[in-house]
């Protein structure tokens, strides 16, 4: 039952992005699209999955004085490993999120769940805790990308949703929206969790 | 002091493990990488030159290859090259075929990371459809007396693309002049030098 | 004078027109986090500003002298960080030494900068624009003073916020994400920009 949990808070009730507020440089500046969402969420969340692994399983061999820079290291490789398998394999969306691969090493949410979770606690829940901050990670995204999409382009995922008519509200995928339909969406859940 | 060496040692030991990993795997991803590149650029060749064959290298220009185009007979039929400028928010890349009387025949953004709904519009081919035929003089966005119809919001990209491109086929008329200048000099100096 | 006016671009570009923050998505928690108050907003933006200049520094160095001549540039993230690490660590070291009355100032801030996202930003932003050893240092000190300008900013808006009458559920977050988007609104008037 407890293990269910470690992987389920992370959808709503911990949801590192809604809830923690943890990580929005990247969910601001990556979700003009659906695709550019998922492809962000899977990234993070595979270094998510992976360091919570290696830390859980090596915490007993670090010093405590250098676990924070012993960390770091690990999650750099793995942002290094999906960068450099992205590239190869899948060089547009690659194109795309640019920048914002190298910096999941600074995602506050990765080093947040290895210092807080992983560091103390064992495999197993370490990797289900990490796969579940990941995917809420990544349900945040697309929640996010899909309105900016749909509002700013009047496609989801590509497909038109709208009759051709439809002049899109051009702000949406611009800086400026991504700040205001987040602040909008972060006061409707608290409004939501009162009722 | 021994309780630091061993916090170094540690340290140390995950770095240099992390580093032999990725080398690894680097080794693996790295020939696809360039291999990626060299396919979407040839690719590229071929989309603005369609009617060619092959392509030999010219000369250099943006640190990017000129070749001329050469149909299934040996003539040359044009050119290709790689025009870029910083746009509005980004360098755009743009490959381009011109024929050899340099009248553009056609042209393919590579890469750009304009706005998204207005610079981003320029990959639409409705867009890249403007630039066919054109000559160098053409080349300005419409409110500047050219012909090109500038993209709802975003002359500066518009912009941005006509000039790299006028750019690059004054670099091109240049080096084609000059070439045929040395020819005439001397009889036997090879017109197709790698320069680059 | 032809570098006088490139640097001045470079100034305007890196403050207003591409800002880090409204623009560019980076360091986004210490600006919602930090700027409740502006005196710790004005201290955050001095220790990054500082961090910022030497990490362009430092890390334009080892890039150049280091990880290209020995074909390593795969190892970027990890020597990247790990500078970045060790730098704030230093420097919260000799601060703290020589000017204790500035450590007791900035001291709070100094660890949280490590995982501000715009500093491994600005050292990646340098590599890839391809600037110069000059440009590289003057565009991590602009980039800086952009970050503490809208921190500033948001920290006296914020202060004016607390006694303005909100909606229950869009306290703390929620406005300060509507007050960023109003403020990145009125920085898309600089973009376009062209000196």
């Amino acid at each position: 039952m407890t293990l269910i949990k470690e992987f389920t808070k992370g959808f709503i009730k911990e949801n590192p992005v809604f809830v923690m507020a943890l990580g929005l440089c990247p969910t601001l500046a990556v979700t003009t699209s659906v695709q550019n969402a998922i492809g962000m969420g899977l990234a993070a969340t595979f270094v998510l999955v992976c360091s919570n692994l290696i830390i859980s399983l090596i915490k007993n061999f670090i010093p405590n004085k250098i676990r924070i820079p012993c960390y770091i290291v690990v999650i750099a490789s793995f942002v290094t490993i999906v960068d450099m398998v992205m590239e190869a394999y899948v060089p547009s969306l690659h194109k795309n999120l640019g920048l914002f691969i190298p910096l999941i090493v600074v995602n506050c949410i990765i080093l947040g769940r290895a210092e807080a979770f992983a560091g103390k606690n064992n495999l197993i829940r370490s990797f289900l805790d990490g796969l579940g901050m990941g995917l809420g990670f990544t349900l945040a995204l697309i929640i996010i990308g899909g309105i900016r999409e749909i509002l700013g382009v009047g496609q989801f995922f590509g497909y038109n949703v709208f009759p051709a008519t439809y002049k899109p509200i051009l702000a949406a995928i611009l800086a400026p929206g991504a700040f205001l339909i987040m602040g909008v969406l972060m006061g409707l859940l608290n409004l939501m969790k009162k009722r | 002091m021994k309780y630091y060496l061993t916090l170094g040692f540690v340290l140390l030991v995950i770095t240099v493990i992390s580093s032999g990993i990725l080398a690894y795997i680097n080794s693996f991803t790295q020939p696809i990488i360039n291999e990626n590149q060299r396919i979407a650029k040839e690719k590229a060749r071929m989309e603005v030159m369609p009617d060619a064959v092959s392509f030999d290298s010219l000369g250099s220009f943006n640190d990017e290859t000129i070749f001329t185009a050469v149909d299934e007979s040996g003539n040359i039929i044009g050119y290709t090259f790689m025009a870029s400028l910083y746009g509005y928010s980004s360098h755009v890349k743009t490959m381009v075929g011109v024929t050899t009387d340099l009248k553009l025949n056609r042209i393919k953004i590579i890469e750009q990371k304009e706005t998204p709904g207005l610079g981003a519009n320029c990959v639409k081919p409705e867009f890249q459809e403007l630039f066919i035929e054109k000559y160098e003089h053409e080349l300005l966005v419409d409110k500047d007396g050219g012909k090109i119809t500038s993209l709802t919001g975003a002359t500066i990209t518009t912009r941005t693309i006509a000039n790299s491109i006028r750019n690059g086929i004054n670099y091109l008329d240049q080096l084609i002049s000059f070439q045929t200048d040395t020819e005439v000099l001397n009889p036997d100096a090879e017109v197709e030098n790698d320069s680059n | 004078m032809e570098f006088v006016s490139k640097i001045f671009a470079l100034a305007i570009g890196a403050i207003f027109v591409q800002n880090f923050v409204l623009m560019r998505f980076l360091g986004l928690c210490p600006y919602i986090g930090v700027s409740k108050k502006v005196d710790s907003a004005l201290g955050m933006g001095m220790a990054v500003i500082f961090v910022m200049t030497m990490a362009s520094t430092i890390t334009w160095v080892l890039q150049t002298y280091l990880l290209v001549p020995l074909k390593i540039e795969f190892l970027q993230t990890i020597a990247f960080i790990l500078t970045i690490a060790s730098l704030v660590q230093l420097v919260e070291m000799i601060i703290q030494k020589l000017a204790p009355a500035l450590y007791k100032a900035l001291g709070v801030f100094l660890p949280l900068i490590t995982t501000n996202c715009a500093v491994l930003g600005v050292a990646i932003l340098n590599i890839n624009e391809k600037f110069s050893f000059i440009e590289s240092i003057l565009y991590g000190l602009f980039a800086g003073v952009g970050f503490t300008l809208v921190l500033v900013l948001m920290a006296g808006i914020r202060e004016k916020l607390d006694k303005a009458e909100i909606p229950e559920s869009m306290k703390g977050m929620p406005i300060a994400m509507v007050v960023a988007g109003c403020m990145a609104l009125a920085f898309l008037g600089f973009s376009g920009l062209k000196l």
